[in-house]
């Protein structure tokens, strides 16, 4: 059978393949989406059980996720089996890579936090002179931002802040609680604001690439979804240098196949895209590739706030009313908020009517379990997180010594975190247990040791865009400087992380680029 | 399509597409023409209700000082079963028994080292101790909690513990069940992924 040659090949079917699907088959192109996972009948999937029927009461087979702080025995299976597709690092340098393989990605299961980056992070160099400037503003993404909204339906409500850009609300009316109204007073003058959380609504069940992108692309006729498609590297024609089309392995037989297109999009998530790109061994005339890998280091639980008069179940009413967020408020412009041993800044989630965990009292027995009914309810949860610096030092590579179940080479890692990190951690957790304090909460537990990388599952850079193709592997139009016929669409493409979760900057980079990809198409310029 | 009805397609078309058993096998056409919906549906019991875990990792010293220590930590409470109506250390000698080396070696190193210190200050093995002297010897867990576990194994031991001992109780068929007939939170059902194909 003649092998079909597609106008373009989508490597992956989270929200940045998801995306470039939905975009590039509403401009009329042919596009095959090849997927490492399965299509997941989540009504057949998935089943309610009591937890002591699981074989391990709830614990998980030891040893079967490492990585996965996430996993427990309920979700196991939902997560990448680390047997059948390992990574390898120093054990004193541990990384957690967190992976779905499903179509979906880990669109179908995120948290659905959504935040605009803003020019502090595009043009983040000129703030602070670290690192590089993206080669976008805040300007040239907004627009796309705007049409995101819309579709995975953002909810939050109108700030007006520099570092955090608004997005195109459904409003959030939800009074915030005297809780979050104490904490941002006693911030105020440390320029600490507290906004709703911005969240990604969906349909309510989902929002994912699974409900409202791949959909929308398959109903234009122009997809062709395809599950089980593992696949093992990008083919170029000898001639020309330009990708003709991959290799992939059917995930459940070990099949070889091949498959033709015109471009080819990579959109297999940030470390996976990377992956395939070392192992197809091009599109790294910069010798940056899998270079500069941040994410954003976070603290569970830093700061474990008590509100007095919430103990032993007598929460006034209105003091509790939801989330809240405290954006960056570290080295902004204004120089009252220039912090004296750390670039960059943090943010962090507050979750007032939380209650606090067993581990936090230094207690057993009825001891313990009358401070746990005090205290029930009457805590405030913080997630801390920290913007990494994106360093050359910290990268992925090939471990030429492990393959996976496929024969595929898996990536080493060498990531680190460093004095900037850890004395914004100890900055964040001394100010934040101090504005608790001065709004006349308690503070029951204060941690500043973070996660390992990769924790936050915000992996970023790896495969950033810059003008210069001496120092970046994508231009600003997510497009291999080296293969003009190859575009990068997920977050191995940012240049600095920020504070902010990535997802719906991911999102609108995979729109701008696709459309972008389409033009030039339709140009015969690729 | 929409996805209401995408789905309905996919649960009618399993079974549409089974072999009708009638045409392979024509000595039982009624049993064969039964509509599959009809399965017989046996009720099953969970396997701590047929029988106990029998302890097979911990030496007896060892595991009389689990239990010891498991009463301790969470005694039965408000008309809720404790850590030993849970069966939570013979639970935990098999999960410890599974884990990794690292694991095992601070489960044994523990209750040896409490086994140890109560027979160096009190002459007699942990089990045996009074509730005072067992607080004595668990003086450790008074410290506040860091993320770091601590450096000294025998307090990473008692900080480990405390949490396998509680999550093996509130995790019980016993636990969860008292749980919900006493009309308290219903708790312990969760959403479970079965393994992907
Ligand atoms: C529990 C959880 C909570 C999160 N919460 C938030 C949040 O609140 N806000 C936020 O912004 N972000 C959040 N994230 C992160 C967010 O999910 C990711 O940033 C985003 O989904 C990444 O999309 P992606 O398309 O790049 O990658 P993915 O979603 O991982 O999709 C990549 C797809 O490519 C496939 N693939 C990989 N390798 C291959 C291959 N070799 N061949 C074929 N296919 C391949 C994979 O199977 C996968 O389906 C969260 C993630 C998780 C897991």
């Amino acid at each position: 059978m003649a092998e079909k040659e597609y106008d373009v090949l989508i490597v992956g079917s989270g929200a940045s393949g998801g995306m470039a699907a939905y975009s590039l088959t509403q401009k009329g192109l042919k596009c095959l989406l090849l997927e490492a996972g399965a299509l997941v009948d989540f009504q057949r999937q998935r089943g309610l059980k009591p937890v002591y029927e699981l074989p391990y009461r709830g614990f998980g087979k030891p040893g079967r996720l490492p990585h996965v702080v996430q996993a427990n025995e309920f979700n196991a299976n939902q997560w990448v089996d680390e047997q059948q597709v390992p990574y390898t690092h120093d054990p004193k340098s541990p990384y957690n890579w967190v992976r779905v393989r499903m179509v979906g990605g880990k669109s179908l299961f995120w948290a659905r936090m959504s935040y605009r980056l803003s020019d502090y992070e595009f043009k983040a160099k000129d703030h602070d002179g670290f690192g590089d400037n993206w080669p976008i503003s805040y300007a040239e993404l907004a627009p796309f931002y705007d049409r995101v909204d819309p579709i995975f339906r953002v909810s939050g409500r109108k700030e007006g802040l520099p570092q955090l850009p608004d997005s195109q609300f459904i409003e959030d009316k939800s009074p915030d609680g005297a809780a979050l109204e104490r904490i941002g007073t006693a911030g105020k003058s440390r320029g600490m604001t507290v906004t709703k959380i911005r969240r990604s609504l969906g349909d309510g069940q989902f929002a994912s690439s699974f409900n409202l992108l791949l959909p929308a692309a398959q109903a234009t006729g122009n997809l062709t979804i395809v599950p089980n498609a593992v696949v093992r590297e990008i083919t170029t024609d000898k001639a020309t240098g330009k990708a003709n089309g991959v290799s992939f392995v059917d995930r459940q037989s070990g099949r070889e196949l091949h498959a033709k297109a015109k471009v080819v999009v990579l959109g297999a998530s940030c470390l996976e895209s990377t992956r395939i790109l070392l192992n197809s061994k091009i599109a790294n005339s910069s010798g940056v590739l899998g270079h500069y890998l941040h994410d954003q280091f976070y603290i569970s639980n830093g700061v474990m706030g008590v509100m007095p008069e919430a103990k032993d179940g007598k929460a006034p009413r209105g003091l509790v009313a939801g989330a809240g967020y405290i954006p960056r408020f570290r080295n902004l412009k204004d120089p009252k908020t220039k912090a004296k041993n750390f670039l960059r800044g943090y943010a962090c989630d507050l979750y007032p009517g939380a209650t606090p965990d067993a581990k936090l009292f230094p207690a057993w027995g009825a001891e313990l379990q009358k401070q746990l009914d005090t205290f029930r309810g009457a805590g405030i949860g913080t997630t801390i997180m920290g913007e990494v610096l994106p360093r050359f030092e910290n990268f992925v590579k090939l471990d030429p010594t492990v393959k996976d179940a496929w024969g595929i080479s898996v990536l080493n890692f060498q990531c680190r975190y460093t004095d900037n990190e850890f004395n914004m951690a100890k900055d964040a957790v001394d100010t934040i247990s101090q504005v608790f304090k001065d709004a006349g909460f308690e503070v029951l537990n204060a941690n500043d040791k973070m996660h390992p990388p990769g924790y936050s599952i915000h992996e970023l850079g790896t495969c950033r865009m810059g003008d210069n193709p001496k120092n970046s592997v994508l231009n600003k139009w997510n497009q291999s400087h080296d293969v003009k016929n190859l575009f990068v669409m997920d977050g191995s493409s940012f240049v600095t992380s920020g504070t902010q979760n990535p997802t719906l900057t991911i999102l609108a980079l995979a729109m701008r680029a696709s459309e972008y990809l389409a033009e030039q198409a339709g140009k015969g310029a690729l | 399509m929409k996805r209401r009805k995408f789905i309905q397609t996919l649960a009618v078309t399993p079974a549409a597409a089974l072999p009708i058993v009638s045409e392979s096998n024509a000595e039982t056409p009624v049993v064969a023409q039964r509509p599959q919906e009809e399965a017989p549906k046996l009720e099953t019991a969970s396997l701590d209700a047929a029988g106990e875990t029998m302890p097979r990792f911990f030496s007896a010293a060892q595991l009389a000082a689990l239990k010891k220590l498991s009463n301790i930590i969470l005694p039965p409470l408000n008309s809720m079963p404790g850590a030993l109506d849970a069966g939570a250390p013979e639970f935990l000698d098999f999960l410890i028994g599974k884990s990794t080396a690292e694991r095992r070696q601070i489960y044994t190193a523990g209750l040896n080292t409490l086994n140890a210190q109560a027979t160096k200050r009190f002459g007699k093995a942990f089990a045996d101790v009074t509730d005072a002297q067992a607080a004595e010897l668990l003086a450790p867990l008074k410290q506040p909690w860091t993320y770091e576990p601590p450096a000294d194994p025998f307090a990473r031991f008692l900080r480990e513990a405390k949490q396998d001992i509680r999550n093996a109780t509130i995790n019980s068929r016993e636990y969860v069940t008292a749980g919900s007939s006493g009309g308290r939170r219903g708790g312990g059902v969760g959403q479970y992924w079965y393994p992907i194909d």
